[in-house]
């Protein structure tokens, strides 16, 4: 057996041997609050387990492992259900940005430790009201004041902000430079005066992203963790770091065999729906795609194994399973009848045919939307032309709003 | 076997390409449409000379003893440049055929034919909408063989065929020489596959499977021909998604090259997502071979092939708008082989069922 084989056959029996205590039946019935504790809790058992950070430096208390070991563990994660999402965002982007662009290291060890451990918890302070897939037009302010910055404006869709103790920001610092080059990247304390967060209740009844108001925010020149100007290109560095994170060929919704045993355990024009030809084909259809999507992951881990960078049909993943999950939740639900109108809106999407179709849209807008993914594809791996862009090279305070 | 290719892996797929391009184009085809009875020579004679029909033969009847994975990737390259001959996955499947269930003197007689590619083999399954009969209306008593197989790829040319037939209301599976078989050459829209209606009366076969397990040899047969084929529906979407993007950055309209615009340049980008699954699919059914899990694999591998190419045909030459139907610019050729492959080999409908059964149980 390979190291990495047996890796994840060691990551596995002890989520296993903690299941019971964290896993999806222990959080059945659980409010947000003590979802929250339990997830808390269960990111402590997993630093003191020596699984938390582990692709992270060892001066940072990481484990100093490869990516390759990170995605292996949350793979077999995945399948637990564990209560991970609150710190996913933090844990994914903003906390690894801290350890590589924040120069006071002593500082940044301690909320790397506090943040594996689940006692703290970062945000990711991107998105704004008119500035979502196309994020350089974002316009929240950031002027110089004394050795420091002052920020006004406006953030939105900022997940777990409602928990956050910190955050990273990218801010306008110059009004009059083109989009991309007046942005400045920082962190901030969630806490500090003036800072406004406001749940947003989405379609599916759950509030966790939000909409977070700076007014008058102070922050010290330290909190800077870009050139002046240059924080487009750690917004962008984000990319790269997202590159390897465990992907799942359902979209996060219900996996196929649960799709199956509903078909076997429904009646459909008085036989058993897995007879109908209607079903059966959305049934084989959905596994060709799918297995097709193990495959490409399954190579991609074999060649970053091998030291080789993985081909960037990775990126069709999030693409092609979350429509797919959209669709077949359609028609898992069709095929419950009058029954599928019950709903739970806390029910796990990965269970939960209802609560998988009525999150997917968040799925394929969040994170890069289909429609960015297509132009991705379209211009950076078969060149062609980019979208005209009527704001290209116009000082940002002089495009139209 | 490994979903990732090795680098003598990596060389078959360069070198085969590289052959297939300098020797292969849209002029040598488009006539073979017009005529029946015709394959493209150039390509069987380079199958031969590059040694393709020996390829996934044992050494001990001069074969190369490479796998499915190597023949894939052959099968890729030859659907990029259209193959102008059926024969390599024919006789690959009646190969799998004699390997599998004949007596040493029938494979040391075929196999070492089949691997020069002296002999051409042919796989007589179907039956109109029956890919796999369970009651064929071809009979075996005796030794010989009566009645026709219909539509089967290649038959024109085939000097022996693997046909699934009945004996005494059972099904039966024998290799039936094709010397002396009368055959009928059909007119279809994709003529280089040399199709043809074989009518056996008294003819002389041999016993490969008899009963319950000539219906499974036969469905293993076909999945290995299955997992030929979708790499090779995957090569032809791949060359239709590059002349798509191809066309779409040269041609301009409204002052722009038509790539620039979103309904254009998703359309690629959507191809570009159905040549990577359905090339993920094909590479990871080929890994699979002899495994149990490979019928579930061939009928996956070969579900998203035929979504990938069909719809690559359809919006390739949408793409090209009004140069894209006509004759001379040849996109009909991928079109006529994409329906083609779609239905050699049992079709999308067939594999569905056959994926689903692997899935829910056969009972369902």
């Amino acid at each position: 057996m390979s190291d990495i084989a047996q890796y994840s056959d060691r990551a596995n029996a002890w989520l296993q041997s903690v299941a019971g205590e964290f896993g999806s039946v222990s959080r059945k019935g659980l409010n947000e609050s003590e979802d929250l504790a339990l997830g808390r809790r269960y990111l402590k058992a997993r630093f003191d387990a020596g699984y938390a950070g582990i692709n992270w430096p060892v001066e940072f208390g990481g484990q100093g492992m490869t990516h390759i070991e990170k995605v292996a563990f949350e793979t077999e994660e995945m399948k637990y259900g564990m209560p991970t999402s609150y710190f996913g965002i933090s844990l994914g982007m903003p906390v690894p940005i801290m350890m590589k662009f924040c120069q006071d290291k002593a500082f940044v060890r301690e909320r790397v430790l506090k943040a594996m451990q689940g006692e703290e918890i970062w945000c990711q302070l991107f998105s704004e009201p008119a500035a979502g897939s196309d994020l350089a037009g974002l316009r929240l302010r950031a002027e110089q004041d004394g050795n420091g910055w002052k920020l006004n404006g406006q953030k939105l869709w900022t997940s777990y902000a409602q928990y956050a103790d910190y955050g990273v920001i990218v801010a306008r610092t110059d009004p009059s430079a083109q989009k991309h080059k007046g942005l400045t990247y920082f962190w901030v304390d969630m806490k500090a005066p003036g800072v406004t967060v406001r749940p947003i209740k989405l379609a599916g009844g759950d509030s966790h992203v939000n909409e977070v108001f700076f007014d008058d925010v102070r922050i010290d020149d330290s909190h800077r963790l870009s050139p002046v100007g240059g924080g487009f290109a750690v917004a962008m560095a984000t990319l790269m770091i997202e590159r390897y994170v465990a992907t799942d060929s359902a979209g996060f919704g219900p996996h196929l065999d649960l799709f199956v045993s509903l078909a076997k355990d429904l009646r459909l024009g008085g036989k058993p729906a897995i007879q109908d030809g209607r079903i059966r084909s959305a049934l084989a259809r959905n596994y060709a795609m799918r297995n097709s999507l193990d495959a490409i992951t399954a190579r991609a881990m074999m060649m970053m194994r091998a030291g080789m960078d993985p081909g960037p049909e990775g990126s069709l993943n999030k693409l092609v399973s979350v429509r797919s999950r959209q669709k077949l939740s359609e028609l898992a639900i069709d095929l419950q009848g009058t029954d599928a109108l019950l709903f739970d809106e806390h029910a796990p999407t990965q269970d939960n045919w209802q609560t998988s179709w009525i999150n997917a849209p968040t799925g394929r807008i969040a994170g890069g939307a289909d429609e960015m993914l297509l132009n991705t594809i379209a211009e950076k791996i078969l060149g062609l032309p980019q979208d005209y862009r009527p704001d290209k090279g116009v000082p940002f305070n002089q495009i139209p709003s | 076997m490994s979903l990732l290719y090795d680098d003598a892996q990596l060389a078959i797929a360069a070198e085969s390409r590289r052959v297939l391009e300098a020797r292969i184009a849209a002029e040598g085809l488009l006539p073979l449409l017009e005529r029946q009875d015709r394959f493209h020579e150039p390509f069987w004679e380079t199958a031969k000379q590059q040694g393709w029909t020996a390829l996934a033969l044992p050494e001990a009847w001069d074969g190369l003893n490479l796998s499915l994975v190597e023949l894939g990737l052959i099968a890729f390259q030859a659907g990029r440049t259209i193959s102008g001959a059926p024969f390599l996955t024919s006789s690959y499947g009646a190969a799998q055929a004699l390997l599998n269930y004949a007596a040493d003197d029938l494979k040391n007689e075929w196999l070492p034919k089949f691997a020069s590619g002296d002999a051409i083999g042919a796989v007589a399954f179907a039956e109109q909408q029956d890919v796999i009969p369970t009651r064929s209306s071809v009979t075996f008593a005796n030794g010989k063989l009566d009645g026709s197989k219909p539509s089967v790829s290649g038959g024109a040319r085939a000097d022996i065929a693997i046909v699934l037939a009945s004996e005494a209301g059972k099904p039966v599976l024998v290799a039936a020489p094709l010397e002396g078989v009368v055959c009928h050459v059909l007119q279809t829209f994709d003529n280089s596959r040399c199709t043809a209606d074989l009518h056996f009366a008294r003819s002389p076969a041999v016993v490969l499977v008899r009963g319950g397990g000539a219906l499974d040899a036969a469905l293993h047969i076909l999945a290995h021909q299955a997992v030929v084929t979708a790499h090779e529906q995957a090569g032809g979407a791949e060359a239709l998604m590059e002349r798509a993007r191809d066309y779409a950055l040269e041609r301009k309209a409204f002052g722009q090259p038509i790539g620039a615009f979103q309904s254009v340049k998703h359309r690629i980008a959507e191809l570009y997502g159905l040549v990577e699954l359905a090339r993920a699919g094909a590479l990871h059914a080929a890994s699979r071979e002899g495994k149990d899990d490979f019928l579930k694999a061939a009928a996956a591998a070969r579900i998203q092939a035929c979504e990938a190419y069909d719809t690559a045909a359809r919006d390739c030459v949408q793409v090209h708008g009004g140069i894209g139907v006509t004759w001379e610019a040849g996109l009909h050729l991928h079109m006529r082989r994409a329906r083609t492959l779609a239905v050699e080999q049992g079709n999308a409908l067939f594999w569905e069922d056959v994926l689903v059964d692997q899935l829910a149980g056969a009972a369902a």
